[in-house]
């Protein structure tokens, strides 16, 4: 088991890893920018090292001074969270070379997943359903036109190296194909450096459907159930559920033992999410995150099994805690990602927290690194906090994320509760009746 | 803190005198008043810590850096230095870490130290090296001046904005 591992991350991702760290009896290093010298997890953690300034790329993107602060603190494993070098194939390779354990995946199975056209034939060949698309990469506006024709439209033209619902334009019929693939090439090449484009269909009301998985890196995987994360303002989740309103046990056992089957081929090592778009009772996959996800509390609710905890484990070198009959899914949860942001206009809202007062009780839990007095800083992203809630039944759970809510208190800044105050209330999200679309909709008509 | 020596014992005119005395070190921001009155000596203190000169300000932090050189950035070892390590990093001419890893007063092990307190500077001159996975950077004098003081213990794991060196 590691002696000492250094969290590569901030805000309440740094925070969850250092509990599990500390369950474990592990010693913990934070490193932080200048900005995040009063982060919570940095006053809990044993040790901290200040990376840089603010910038992400000269601190927590910043591979040399992650690797220094290894060498200095004498880390024997670095937890990168999610986001930032989460999914970064070379941070792990330099990690492996330098005999320093990252905890997560393959640096191989990084990179395989990373490319989202790599990803899909490698799923695909898994026996793993996607979407109908281009084969592969398409480099002509022709050979677009000439796919696209084949599905039928709409179709969606989508960057190789996007991912996370960014580097995607839809073109609804065959006039609009052109823009949408010079402009989706142009973004793609601005934000990832890389042009290259591939086409998929268009499904019109998909619910975003995922499973979460688990490898020892020896060739056996479980599925931990699926989480419904369809709730999303552009692209990014906002709201997510375990069990989906829209799956019963026969299609979570299928899918689910599909993509098992397919992660213990594969010997993927670690936690991992596939995401799939489902319709019509059919699945799609999408895309393949090798990591830890923002929204895996709602599993760990349902399963009881402490997510960060086994990663650490895996890492290690222990065999996975459970077999597939070992896991058992109970009740409902519902997460709710808190924003700093204005819950009308989402427009940032950094500043201190004068009053922090989070909800309480049987099944409610807050993960959080803020505290009142403390100041967000402007510089990352604007998730403040995620209000995690179970019950024994969808309706019990959502009595209970009503309740919660009314007691959260967080004065000095804008937050987006008052959003979730109106969704608990709105008979498409009480009936679990919406799909990918449905946020954005009822955002446009409360304009 | 008080201390009141009254050898005729006392009472409730002890208590409001230092009462009073406290009411007056906190009116006009004194640091001390002591009044010697029928016998009666009493001192009334408030406790504050002294924006120590730079030298001696340097040698606390280094000395408390010495409990902890090459293991890390214990947080119990560093909280008494605070003060003068705010004070420090603040400093004018203070030369702060650009990077994470260990720093060293010289060249080479055994070979003398670049600068000592008191070293005249030109700007660009080499003040100590940090050292990251294998490689050495030289880390420069912005200005030039003399070193008034110096904040790291050789071979101490530095980080990114630490004080290292005064320069004035």
């Amino acid at each position: 088991m590691f002696d000492k591992i250094l969290i590569a991350n901030r805000g309440e991702i740094a925070l969850r890893v250092q509990r599990a760290c500390k369950e474990l009896g592990i010693s913990t290093v934070a490193v932080h920018s200048t900005a995040d010298a009063d982060a919570m997890h940095v006053r809990l953690a044993d040790e901290s090292v200040c990376i840089g300034p603010p910038s992400p790329t000269e601190s927590y993107l910043n591979i040399p001074r992650l690797l220094a602060a290894c060498e200095i603190t004498g880390a024997d494993a670095v937890h990168p969270g999610y986001g930032f070098l989460s999914e970064n194939a070379r941070f792990a390779e330099i990690l492996e070379d330098h005999n320093i354990a990252f905890i997560g995946p393959s640096s191989e199975h990084i990179r395989l997943m990373g490319d989202k056209i790599t990803a899909k034939e490698t799923v695909k060949n898994l026996g793993i359903p996607v979407v109908p698309g281009s084969d592969g990469g398409v480099s002509s506006e022709s050979e677009a036109m000439a796919s696209a024709m084949e599905m039928g439209f709409p179709v969606l033209v989508k960057a190789a190296a996007g991912g996370g619902g960014r580097g995607m334009k839809v073109a609804k019929s065959a006039d609009e194909l052109a823009m949408a693939w010079a402009t989706a090439r142009a973004e793609a090449k601005s934000s990832f450096g890389d042009d290259a484009v591939y086409l998929e269909k268009y499904l019109t009301k998909p619910r975003h459907i995922e499973i979460q998985v688990f490898g020892d890196g020896r060739g056996h995987a479980v599925h931990l159930g699926e989480r419904d994360c369809s709730l999303q303002r552009r692209h990014q989740k906002v709201w997510e559920e375990a069990p989906s309103p829209a799956l019963n046990a026969e299609a979570r056992n299928r899918i689910g033992l599909v993509v098992a089957n397919a992660m213990s081929d594969l010997k993927y090592s670690g936690a991992g999410t596939v995401e799939f778009l489902y319709e019509d009772g059919e699945f799609y996959f999408i895309e393949m995150n090798t990591r830890l996800q923002v929204e895996h509390p709602v599993t760990e609710a349902i399963t009881g099994i402490d997510l960060v905890l086994e990663q650490i484990r895996v890492a290690a070198g222990a065999p996975l805690s459970f077999s597939q009959d070992d896991i058992t899914f109970s009740g409902h949860a519902i997460e709710c990602r808190i924003n700093a942001e204005n819950a009308q206009t989402f427009r940032p809202s950094p500043g201190v927290i004068t009053y922090w007062h989070p909800p309480g009780g049987l099944s409610v839990r807050v993960d959080s690194g803020v505290y009142q007095g403390y100041k967000i800083p402007p510089y990352y992203d604007s998730l403040i906090g995620k209000l995690i809630v179970h019950g024994k039944t969808r309706n019990e759970c959502m009595m209970r994320l009503r309740r919660s809510l009314s007691e959260f208190v967080i004065d000095g800044i804008d937050t987006t509760i008052p959003l979730f105050n109106e969704l608990i209330s709105e008979p498409d999200i009480v009936n679990g009746v919406y799909d990918i679309h449905w946020l954005e909709k009822y955002l446009e008509k409360s304009q | 803190m008080t201390s009141a020596k009254n050898p005729k014992g006392g009472g409730s005119s002890d208590r409001e005198i230092i009462r009073e005395l406290a009411d007056l070190l906190n009116e006009t921001g004194l640091s001390e008043i002591e009044i010697e009155k029928s016998g009666l000596r009493v001192r009334v203190a408030r406790q504050i810590s002294l924006h120590a000169p730079m030298a001696s300000g340097a040698q606390a932090v280094a000395g408390g850096s010495g409990e902890h050189m090459g293991s890390g950035f214990e947080k119990a070892a560093r909280g008494g230095e605070g003060e003068s390590e705010l004070d420090a990093a603040n400093h004018p001419g203070a030369v702060k870490s650009p990077m994470v890893g260990t720093a060293y007063r010289s060249p080479q092990p055994g070979s003398p130290a670049f600068v000592e307190v008191g070293s005249t500077v030109s700007e660009g001159d080499t003040l100590l090296i940090i050292e990251a996975m294998k490689t050495m950077n030289q880390i420069p004098a912005l200005k030039s001046g003399t070193v008034a003081a110096i904040l790291f213990e050789n071979g101490q794991p530095v980080e990114f904005g630490e004080p290292l060196v005064i320069i004035t």
